[in-house]
């Protein structure tokens, strides 16, 4: 029986159905059961199903946001019983995101902010065209534990550089860890600069928990 | 009447020019700066690009207008320039003297939910202006090259190319707004691309075949692909899209991947390459127009014309 409600809350967020996540975690929580079980074997699994069926190429970006986004609803109905079961600490880690200066693309960026927002991170995004300075004091006031920074321009890439050495130069507690991405970046480019490298937004996700791990 | 219509379907393949966008960052476009921009500010620079597609053997020109829609321009602080920035550049390449102008119509930069928050009604009030300022576009009579004799001016656009569409819905939207507005002049259509395990899809999960048809029917006068995928991609993408349409289509690959040397960005691939993955489908009737997007420059299109011409004059 409680297999069968687990594949319940997953299919919700296979079908990109916030409204019925949303309904199925309410249950889920008036019922007393703990909530964590609810995300790791029933919602998140959907979650990581949706990443599969992207990676397949069935599906688009479209469900992609519509899966983070029902995600997000069950997280969101969940997240008093969260608190009230295991206090304050669920998050995975804090994240600070954006799109390098001098670059307006934000789709894969905000893509990622909602995958990881989705699996757990305390994410602030930061928009398009953010400074250098901009994420690094963002970074020191939320206490990231990573600066995530997208280009999606040759010539916005070496952005990416000069963030890498300012976020070491800035001494900032609990040295957060720079992560890149954008099409013309490669892991070769994230390791000159000293990052790491995210391909795409599932991959931002795996990287990104390992980083906290 | 400029004859573009008739000139496609009569064929031999049109060859259009490559990336314009690359070549202005060649000659010093900023960071971040919209190759628009240079339409006002170094408009020398745009009409030497123009002109050195037209030497390599363009028969089409792009005109520089790939941003310049309100939605995009309002990012740049550049929405009160919106009228001369389409009607210079489109005057600009007509004075290039290329055989025919295609005015380049690009997407908003916006996404419909639950992607983002972009609007269909508004997108196509943005294109039906856009449409409206280069119909009117105008050139005098001492610009055009052709024999007859104008005594009055001449529009400066041949049709248009609504290119690097991502979504087949802002496209449509795109397409219907300028046949509204300028119902003689021809609409292209052309959409991205990305090659996953099933087939050619749009990021948004257009897929390949229904999409051109959808277009097609809609009353393009070509449909096809631009950028993302390269040239060797584009064959198979041809192949497919010839197996789903009678539509004639006209296709535009990038030349590789841009990548980061010690001497700056370099594309990967080699024109010759380029032009031998291309050069099946220069004898094949249906496709009627063939360019190169981001990485190609004159040496792309020089590449496909020595080809053009050696099936001529064997």
């Amino acid at each position: 029986m409680a297999q069968l409600e687990y594949a319940d809350l997953a299919q919700a967020v296979i079908d990109g159905n916030a409204q019925e996540a949303r309904r199925l975690a309410r249950a889920w929580a008036e019922s007393g059961r703990d909530p964590l079980q609810a995300v790791e074997h029933g919602f998140a699994l959907g979650l990581r199903r949706v990443g599969e069926l992207w990676e397949e190429g069935e599906y688009f970006l479209p469900e992609l946001i519509q899966g983070a986004e029902a995600m997000k609803a069950a997280l969101e109905t969940l997240q008093p019983s969260l608190q009230a079961t295991r206090g304050e600490q669920q998050k995975k880690g804090c994240v600070v995101i954006g799109t390098v200066q001098g670059d307006l693309h934000d789709m894969g960026k905000s893509l990622v902010a909602t995958m990881l927002s989705a699996h757990g991170f305390e994410v602030h995004d930061l928009g398009s065209d953010v400074p250098i300075a901009r994420f690094v004091e963002e970074a020191r006031l939320h206490r990231a534990d990573i600066i995530a920074a997208s280009a999606l321009l040759t010539t916005t890439m070496v952005a990416q550089r000069d963030l890498a050495r300012a976020v070491r130069d800035a001494g900032l507690d609990g040295s957060p860890r720079v992560m890149i991405g954008g099409a013309p970046t490669t892991p070769e480019w994230a390791a000159e600069i000293g990052a790491q490298h995210a391909e795409n937004a599932l991959r931002a996700v795996a990287v990104a928990e390992a980083l906290v791990s | 009447m400029s004859g573009f219509l008739e000139r496609l379907h009569r064929g031999p393949c049109l060859l259009l020019d490559g990336g314009l966008g690359s070549e202005l960052i060649a000659r010093g476009l900023p960071l971040g700066t919209p190759p628009d921009r240079w339409t006002l500010e170094r408009p020398e620079e745009v009409a030497a690009v123009h002109r050195a597609y037209v030497e390599a053997g363009s028969d089409a020109i792009h005109a520089n207008t790939f941003g310049a829609n309100a939605a995009r321009l309002v990012r740049y602080g550049l929405s009160d320039r919106i009228v001369a920035l389409n009607r210079t550049a489109a005057r600009l390449a007509r004075e290039a003297a290329a055989h025919f102008v295609i005015a380049d119509i690009g997407p908003t930069g916006e996404h419909l939910p639950p992607v983002g928050r972009g609007d269909l009604e508004e997108w196509r009030r943005h294109f039906e202006e856009q449409g409206r300022i280069l119909a009117a576009a105008e050139v005098g009579p001492q610009v055009v090259v052709a024999a007859q004799a104008a005594v009055c001016p001449q529009p400066a656009v041949d049709a248009f190319h609504v290119e690097t569409m991502s979504d087949v819905r802002e496209a449509l939207v795109a397409l219907e707004a300028l046949r509204e507005v300028a119902p003689t002049l021809p609409v292209l259509v052309s959409l991205t691309f990305e090659r996953k395990k099933r087939g050619f899809f749009t990021i948004m999960g257009d897929p390949l075949g229904p999409s051109l048809i959808r277009l097609w029917e809609a009353g393009a006068a070509a449909v096809g692909a631009n950028c993302s995928i390269v040239s060797r991609d584009m064959l198979d993408l041809a192949r497919e899209a010839l197996a789903s349409t009678r539509a004639p289509i006209v296709l535009q690959p990038n030349a590789g991947s841009p990548e980061r040397t010690p001497d700056g960005i370099r594309y990967a691939q080699d024109p010759e390459e380029f032009a031998e993955d291309l050069a099946s489908l220069l004898t094949e009737p249906r496709i009627v127009a063939l360019g190169g997007c981001c990485g190609t420059d004159p040496r792309f299109i020089a590449a496909l014309r020595a080809r053009v011409t050696a099936r001529r004059d064997p």
